[in-house]
């Protein structure tokens, strides 16, 4: 059976940043069709990445915040851990944004075709799905189809207990000895969930650092709260994996590489994402893909194909749900006629480990590198009584400024729900809010959050919960 | 004694820009005499003293923007400078020690070692005959410098290359902007040197040149960047690229309008950029005349989509040399384009037979030099007589369109412009109520402001409020050509040279002198028929001068 649609947009890829352009151009009054490989909207993000990881991550803290409790006065019994019910709760969870998403969909007569979609021309695309091929000739595109893991080849892919982050979340059983291969915010997310669950958890970075693109002070913080936790094998990488029947045999490289073989009993890869430009047959379009895969657009999102838009994890890195987003509503606003573009000033990114790590702007090392006249102030959470409260003083929270005015060009902080405070400073660095404006907005106290106008009052020099360095000095 | 504030007159409205300082503090000036001059849409113009007397200070320099009642300096009236030394202190209240001195030892050098001085640092000798480029101002007043420091950036030919700081001190004033021209001696900054400084230095160059004297003028005139002849836009002094401070809306909507924001100033809390601002630039940018005509028509600005000039290296084909505009080129270079492009322009020909009219001045002229009047009568009066009859008998040519295009503002009186030609360029000064006038007081005022005009000392007023312009070119030659109105007039009179042409009086060819006229006007207000009217009209007024009394 064969099929043929026409219609003002198409969309490929329908995570984030797909079903995003997808609704904000019915909305504008385009008519729209969504092409999606998978049975739900969501892509990744809803149904493989961030919302089912958040749901494990939420076990996890559970589990950990209850153990803790005993040094504090409250003593539980030893969790019984069912497997079967977190992973029910899990697909519920992802159930109800999935099926959310059908819904508005519906609502706002976004056509989805479900399969695997490529151009076969600069007008057409056509989709193969389960029940036959549709050809959909549009007017504009937005290709939209996302990033994948990357695999290493050096390591047996086919073995079942090498999982990679999708694996991973599947949950199918607790490893005893579980490898993770790479120290991103990925890596280190699936590793608390199972380190929570009983795994012991090896994490192996070929940098010097987990974590590499956040500031070495909020990263160290990590590293001392998870030093039991994890055992951490940094500048250190895997050149051999043996998969035998008692478990995958991992030979280390580096500075610290154990001597000899270590045998694990799952491997989770997590090395990064490539991005999907290779699989849209966007060529056929006349659409450039690099060799990497990345689709070049320029700030209206537009590839060297006018009609043509591109957006999210295959435009290019941060591959971030939030930025797909953004850059969605860009494309489709400019399909529409209007003449915005994507220009923010800066793009968030948050680890929700524990603590968590979250950092906006500027980092240091990048204002060192631009030779940016920077002051840093870093407000420690042992001032801080609601981290004392918590149990949680190992956090901190550290602004930077631009040294002559004052202005916030980044911040970043690490300890509990560091997450959920980062929005203040996005917000500040958009506004081009200076340190006054932070330090005079009354915080609530006591809250996290008001560290970050009190590391405002550093800058300021009104602190008053810590001595004072820009104190006026008295004479004797 | 005392010391007179000297107010800036009216300037004709907007706030002008000084482009030349005349007169030094200490300088003793007559009355009337010029102590800066400024621009003006329509020309330059000098700021005279009020009165004759002594220069004790001066608070603009080149470059300000100064309006009507501003205070540019105050002057203390002849007889009573010599006795008053405080003005002194106060153009160079550094100079501690200078001034208990009376005014004539001021002028040896004085080896005295004193606190702190203010010198001037100067271009040096940078190996380049001629002016060069200033690309850089890398201080600001204000700014504690060290010796050796860099001061300004220079681009010549070769290369670019810093002027550096002759000695450690603060500075106190910047001479220099970004697009100036400079040459070896050219002052950049006065400077107030620290403890120790140099003790062997004449106290006289820092005492008596304080601040915005004579100096800056020789670098500024050639300097063409911000003589815009337009309402200035308060830029943003600070603001460099990737620092504009505007919230994320802001620059979206910035990004609709087209509009850089660097090019924006915030009046937000702390400069912020608001909404308002960038509204209120758009409108600044929409109704400013393109300065740089050429290039916005070659930009398809204004709606004008006209490919541009080619590049030609004219050295090629033989010699050639530069010249730069006039001032009055440049100023009227940008209105004349927009006039030319924006008025549908029609040019109307006809002749004026003004054989009697010649006689009846001829013999009259006899008159006026029996009974020494002091001036002559030029053809040009009566042109000026018959055209304000005819602009009474057919108002639609004294009128201007309203901004909106949609109605016509009829004027009630005639105030006719005359174009002379002085050695500084073309100027349009206007002579009131010519309708009201005799033909002797027309033939005085004429010579008066055409002598004002050669001399550059026409001001703003006096170029203000025509209804009509009349070009006259007859002295020279010429049988007819296309003047371009003088907006917001809707009309303008080209006259050329006469001649004895033979006409035929229905018996037989008769000499008469024939004056031809050229009048361009505005379609948009005034039809064909209408103009062809009004020419005759007035070829029948000067063809018999006693319609003038019907």
């Amino acid at each position: 059976m064969s099929n043929n649609i026409k219609t003002q947009v198409v969309v490929l890829g329908a995570g984030p940043g797909g079903y995003s352009a997808a609704f904000r151009a019915a909305d504008l009054g385009l008519e729209v069709v969504l092409v999606e490989s998978r049975a739900t909207l969501g892509g990744v993000c809803l149904n493989v990445g961030c919302i089912p990881s958040k749901a494990l991550l939420h076990v996890a803290k559970v589990i950990d915040d209850a153990a803790a409790m005993a040094s504090h006065g409250v003593t539980f019994g030893k969790p019984e851990i069912d497997l079967d019910k977190i992973r029910g709760w899990k697909e519920e969870v992802i159930g109800q944004l999935t099926g959310g998403l059908g819904g508005m969909s519906k609502a706002r007569k976004v056509k989805t075709v479900t399969g695997v979609g490529s151009f076969t021309s600069d007008k057409t695309i056509d989709v193969e799905g389960s029940d036959g091929k549709t050809t959909i000739t549009f007017d504009n595109a937005i290709i939209a189809c996302g990033s994948s893991v990357i695999d290493l080849p050096f390591i047996p892919n086919d073995d079942p207990r090498v999982i990679d982050s999708t694996g991973a979340l599947e949950l199918k059983d607790v490893p005893e000895e579980m490898l993770v291969l790479g120290g991103g915010i990925i890596g280190l997310e699936m590793g608390t969930v199972y380190s929570a669950l009983g795994s012991n958890v090896s994490v192996v970075e070929f940098a010097d650092q987990l974590v590499p693109a956040a500031d070495k002070d909020i990263v160290k913080i990590y590293n001392n709260y998870n030093k039991k936790k994890f055992n951490i094998m940094l500048s250190t990488k895997v050149v051999a994996v043996e998969a035998k029947d008692d478990g995958l045999y991992v030979t280390f490289e580096g500075k610290k590489a154990p001597a000899e073989q270590v045998r694990y009993d799952k491997i989770l890869v997590a090395v990064g994402r490539k991005p999907n430009g290779h699989l849209v047959a966007a060529d056929k379009a006349g659409v450039n893909v690099d060799e990497r895969g990345f689709i070049n657009v320029s700030k209206e999102m537009r590839t060297n194909v006018p009609h043509i838009f591109a957006i999210g994890d295959v435009v290019g890195q941060p591959m971030l749900a939030h930025k797909a987003v953004h850059e969605a509503h860009c494309a489709a606003e400019v399909i529409s006629g209007k003449k915005h573009e994507f220009d923010p000033r800066c793009i968030p990114s948050i680890a929700y480990t524990d603590p968590e790590m979250a950092w906006v702007g500027v980092t240091e090392r990048e204002a060192k590198e631009q030779g940016l006249n920077i002051e840093v102030a870093n407000f420690p959470w042992a001032a801080s009584g609601r981290a004392i409260a918590s149990a949680r003083t190992e956090g901190k929270t550290k602004m930077i400024f631009e040294k002559e005015t004052g202005r916030v060009l980044g911040g970043a902080i690490v300890g509990i729900n560091a997450g959920e405070m980062l929005g203040e400073i996005c917000l500040a660095v958009e506004m081009g809010a200076d340190a006054e404006d932070v330090g005079l907005t009354i915080h609530a106290h006591p809250t996290l959050n008001e560290s970050i106008g009190l590391a405002a009052e550093i800058f300021e020099g009104s602190i008053t919960d810590l001595p004072n360095a820009k104190a006026v000095k008295k004479k004797k | 004694m005392s010391n007179e504030k000297i107010l800036v007159p009216d300037v004709g409205g907007e706030e002008v820009e000084i482009i030349e300082i005349c007169a030094a503090v200490g300088d003793a000036l007559e009355a009337d005499e010029g102590i800066v001059s400024v621009e003006t849409d329509k020309a330059s113009m000098d700021i005279p003293a009020p009165f004759a007397g002594t220069l004790t200070s001066l608070s603009v320099s080149v470059g300000d923007k100064i309006k009507e009642g501003d205070v540019i300096g105050e002057i203390c009236a002849t007889g009573e400078a010599v006795a008053e030394k405080a003005p002194v202190a106060e153009a160079a209240p550094v100079v501690q020690t200078a001034i208990e001195a009376p005014v004539a030892e001021v002028i040896a050098p004085a080896p005295v070692a004193v606190a702190s001085a203010v010198i001037e640092v100067a271009v040096p000798d940078i190996g380049e005959e001629g002016e060069v480029d200033v690309i850089d101002v890398l201080i600001s007043a204000g700014d504690a410098i060290e010796e050796e420091d860099g001061l300004i950036t220079l681009e010549t030919d070769k290369a670019t290359m810093d002027v550096p700081s002759t000695h450690t001190g603060t500075v106190k004033e910047v001479f220099i902007n970004v697009g100036d021209k400079v040459k070896q001696g050219s002052l950049v900054i006065t400077l107030e040197t620290s403890n120790g400084a140099p003790v062997d230095m004449p106290v006289t160059k820092a005492a008596s040149k304080p601040a915005p004297v004579a100096a800056p003028a020789k670098v500024a005139p050639t300097t063409a960047p911000v003589s815009s002849p337009v309402p200035h836009h308060p830029q943003s002094g600070t603001s460099s690229k990737g620092a504009i401070y505007s919230s994320p809306s802001i620059r979206r909507i910035a990004r609709e309008f087209g509009v850089d924001l660097t090019l924006v100033k915030g009046t937000g809390n702390k400069d912020r950029i608001l909404k308002e601002d960038v509204q209120s630039y758009v409108k600044y940018e929409l109704s400013r005349p393109k300065a740089n005509a050429g290039s916005s028509v070659a930009a398809g600005e204004g709606g004008l989509q006209v490919i541009s000039a080619k590049q030609i290296d004219f050295s090629k084909f033989g010699e050639i040399e530069t010249k730069s505009l006039s001032r009055i080129q440049k100023i009227s270079g940008p209105f004349l384009h927009r006039n030319w492009v924006t008025i549908p322009h029609v040019t109307q020909f006809d002749e004026a037979d003004i054989t009697n009219v010649e006689a009846f001045r001829k013999e009259q002229n006899v008159v006026c030099e029996k009974q020494k009047l002091g001036f002559k009568i030029t053809p040009l009066v009566f042109i000026l007589k018959a055209a304000a009859d005819a602009l009474r008998a057919f108002p639609t040519f004294n009128s201007s369109l309203s901004e909106d295009g949609e109605s016509l503002i009829l004027k009630k009186y005639i105030h006719i412009g005359v174009a002379v030609d002085t050695p500084n360029g073309l100027v349009v000064p206007v002579v009131r109520d010519v309708d009201k006038k005799g033909i002797h007081q027309l033939s005085r005022e004429l010579l008066e402001i055409s002598m004002k005009a050669r001399d550059g000392k026409l001001k703003a007023a006096d170029m203000q409020g025509g209804c009509f312009t009349i070009s006259s070119l007859g002295g020279i030659g010429g049988t007819a050509f296309t003047p371009i109105v003088n907006a917001p007039e809707v009309a303008i009179l080209g006259v050329s040279k006469s001649e004895m042409k033979p006409k035929w009086n229905g018996k037989e060819f008769e000499p008469k002198l024939m004056l031809p006229l050229s009048m361009s006007y505005d379609h948009r207000v005034i039809d064909g028929a209408l103009a062809a009217r009004f020419t005759v009209h007035l070829a029948g007024v000067m063809s018999d001068i006693r319609k003038l009394v019907l």
